[in-house]
Order: C-alpha cells, then structure tokens, then sequence
C-alpha cells in the first residue's frame, strides 16, 4: 500500500503522463443482453446476461465491452452495461485527510487537490487571470489546421442527423 | 459531460439573483428597481446580446476559470487540443466562431464551456480518458452547450432574470472599462459556475455530443465510456464534487444516452478513427 501510494503521489507530480489502468473494471446489466462472440451486432450469439448479473470488464471496442460473468465471457453492449455497482465499495481511505490524494473506486484512478483548482472554495476565491487568458488564445486552432489535423487522422466526417429528445413513455432502448 | 458553466450571455443573472445571499445584493436590489423599467422585455433584451458581447461575456468567464487553475504548461498538449476541438466544432451549429481550447492545471475532474466558444477542460479528467474519442466527445458536449446557449436558458429559470439582464447590460454597454460592473458580472459567472446548468440541458448536450463527434468522425462511444469511468470513481473523491453536483450522475446520464441512441450510432463506432497523437500528447502507451 505504501509502495502503491508512493506512485500515485509521483503520477500525480507527473501531471498526465499518468498511466490509467482501466482494465478490470466492474459493472453489472441493467437488462438482459445478449452475449456476442465477437463486439458486432450481427455475430454470434453465445448465451444470455441476465439482468443485473455482475461483469468484469475486460476490454472495449466501439461501443462493445468484453466482459467475463458467471454467464460466460463475450461480448455485450456498453449501454447494457453500468459500472460502479456495489455501493459504498468505495470509502474514503482516509488517505485524502493524510495526503489530500484519494483513490478512485474501481478505476483505479487517482484525484489529488491542492492548494490550487476547481474546488467550490478555490473558485469563489478566483481572480479573473487576464495573462492566462491572452496566453489560451496563441493556441488558437484555425479551420486550416483542423481540416490539417483530420485529414492526417483519416477522420472523415459523416452527415448525421441529432437524436430525439426522449419522450415520456416511449419505448425502451432499441439495442438489447 | 461535464459542467458547464456555460453561460452565455446571461448567465449573468443569474449571479444577479443568486446574489441575494452576497454581500452584494443590497447592489442587486437596487439595480432590480431599475431594471423595471430598463428590461421591460427580457426576452428581447436575452436576443439582443451580440455575438461580440457574447464572446466579451465568455471571455470574462474563461478568466475567473484560469484564475482558479492555470493552462498545463504544456504547449504541444494545449496545440493538440485546440486543434481537435476545432475540427470537433466544425461539426456544429457555430463553426465560424473564434473557438478557443485549453487544459487546466487541475486534478479536479470537470470540464467547462463559456459563452462565446471557449472550452476548458482539467488535466484530471483527461487523465481517466482512454482515448482521443473520450476526449472527442467530452469536448462535443462542451461544443453543445456553447452552441445552444444553454446558460440563458439557466437564467431564465432564476427570479433574479431581471438584475442578472441589467448587470449584463451595463457590461455590454461599458464592457471591461468599469470594474465596479466588471465585478459584479465575475461574482455571477461563479454563481453559474458552482450552480451548474440546468439538468435537461446537460441531457441535451451528452445527445449532441455523440452525434457530433461521429459527425467528427469519432466514435460516439467515447462518452459513455467517460461516463462509465466517472461512476466508477468514488463519488467521496474531493476531485470529482464540483462536477457532481453541478451534473446529473454519471448512471442517469448513461440511462438517458442508452434511451436515446439505442442501435442508431453503431456503424460510426465501426468507421471510427482516431490520431496517434492524443498517446503521444498525453504521453501514454
């Protein structure tokens, strides 16, 4: 735990050169769901995840997760799928009163406060910072250096129209 | 995702109302007196903010949030994320505005839009993010909220409409020069700020959002993921407060996107691309 701690504060001194172990997340189904050989609609289909059955989550791909439950390993649906389960699971350590430094539930990641930020208090007490500010727009992106950044990326853009507000009493989620 | 503070134009005012328990709201009172006869049509007063006096507003906005936490010195990182959040925008309603993106300094996890076209986001949360397509679509849900003006409609829901249009006029007509309305106008961006947006506007943006960034090209699966990671994280996190409270949680946001994207994004999941440079920038394997 020690050892651990002593990473955490270094990653959080790194700034965002943080490795996030996100494997091994937990979840469960909100609804029966089919489970997928492969993460596509159209493959086959291996078993049933009973509704609020427990997962592991394994790996994702689009909107598949690889999961591992008493039913079976596959793939399933990520909106099948909610994390952070088991309430209060996840108590403060009592770390965050120690080192200001909390650990994440099942993510595994790690939230430091400081003197500085966005807390409640930190932003009441904010001045506005008019430097910050001019120094924000000289990493101005143009249109020019969008289309740049998207054609190197491959990214093609695609014509699709919003979705639906929902309305009141009407049909459930179309995936399964 | 994320918080938004968004205001536009008004938001303001809503710092007017909600000023009722500062120490400037025998100002508030005062001004409310006037306002009758000042902004005897809100709504009128509400359309008449130009997009000039919108990007002023959002600018001051963007300023109280740099105040409390600074950009990451990190130029290749902020380049980056100005640049995809361009191409991002160019996917909405307003992509001839001056659009301006940052990551603050913070390891609180939250991210925030102003009137006008700035975009910050904290260092914290990008570092739950998995991938570029995560931070695609939290950058389209701050996008929408931009796009819609969602801080009005936050405002038209307080008492204080009135003085909170009247602040908003006098910074539109005296802008920056007078400090005193300067002033004024900063305590009521962190009223919106710590208030939050309204519930369903925020609902409306996690819907824009995905759609956005598949129309970016990304996969629209990046925010439920986001989602997925933040209710997972312990909600005790002292990182993760301000944006509790001033969000949905992250299950009922997930329930709501699963209502309404059902099957219909799937093939954009399929088609998606993504940069090499978001493990690059953020240095991750």
């Amino acid at each position: 735990m020690k050892v651990n701690l002593l990473i955490l504060l270094f990653a959080c001194s790194a700034g965002i050169a943080l490795a996030q172990p996100h494997g091994q997340e937990a979840g469960y189904a909100v609804r029966q769901t089919e489970l997928k050989q492969e993460p596509y609609s159209d493959a086959a289909t291996t078993g049933t995840l009973p509704e609020r059955a427990p997962v592991k989550i394994v790996s994702r791909q689009g909107g598949w997760l690889k999961i591992e439950s008493a039913s079976g390993a596959g793939w399933v649906r990520m909106l099948a799928i909610r994390t952070g389960a088991t309430e209060g699971a996840g108590g403060d350590s009592g770390l965050k009163q120690l080192f200001n430094v909390a650990r994440s539930g099942s993510s595994g990641t790690a939230v430091a406060t400081g003197v500085r930020g966005l807390d409640r208090e930190q932003i009441r007490n904010a001045q506005p910072n008019a430097a910050e500010l001019g120094r924000m727009a000289q990493f101005a992106a143009s249109e020019a250096d969008a289309e740049r950044f998207a054609n190197g990326a491959g990214l093609a853009a695609q014509a699709i129209d919003y979705l639906p507000a929902q309305q009141p009493g009407s049909a459930g989620p179309a995936g399964q | 995702m994320i918080s938004r503070a968004a205001i536009a134009a008004g938001s303001v005012l809503l710092a007017a109302l909600a000023a009722a328990s500062t120490p400037a709201a025998a100002q508030f009172r005062f001004d409310l007196n006037r306002i009758i006869d000042t902004a005897k049509n809100i709504g009128k007063a509400s359309t008449e903010i130009s997009e000039p006096q919108e990007v002023e507003i959002g600018k001051q906005y963007a300023a109280v949030l740099l105040g409390a936490a600074p950009l990451v010195p990190d130029p290749a990182l902020q380049r980056y994320v100005n640049t995809l959040g361009r191409w991002v925008a160019l996917h909405a309603e307003r992509p001839a505005l001056a659009w301006q993106f940052g990551v603050l300094d913070s390891d609180n996890v939250n991210a925030f839009a102003t009137p006008g076209g700035f975009v910050l986001i904290t260092k914290g949360l990008l570092a739950t993010m998995r991938s570029e397509a995560e931070l695609a679509n939290v950058l389209a849900h701050e996008v929408s909220h931009v796009v819609k003006k969602h801080h009005l409609n936050a405002i038209r829901k307080g008492a204080g409409m009135q003085a909170g249009m009247n602040i908003l006029g006098d910074f539109v007509a005296q802008g920056s020069r007078n400090p005193e309305i300067t002033s004024r106008l900063v305590s009521g961006m962190k009223e919106v700020m710590l208030r939050g947006l309204d519930k369903d506007d925020e609902l409306e943006a996690d819907r824009m959002g995905v759609v956005i960034a598949a129309r970016s090209g990304y996969d629209p699966y990046g925010l439920p993921a986001v989602l997925q990671t933040l209710s997972a994280m312990n909600p005790q996190d002292s990182g993760l407060a301000l944006m509790f409270a001033t969000h949905p949680a992250p299950g009922a946001r997930l329930d709501a996107l699963d209502t309404a994207m059902g099957t219909r994004l799937e093939r954009y999941a399929a088609s998606a691309r993504v940069s090499a440079e978001f493990g690059r920038v953020t240095r991750r394997k």
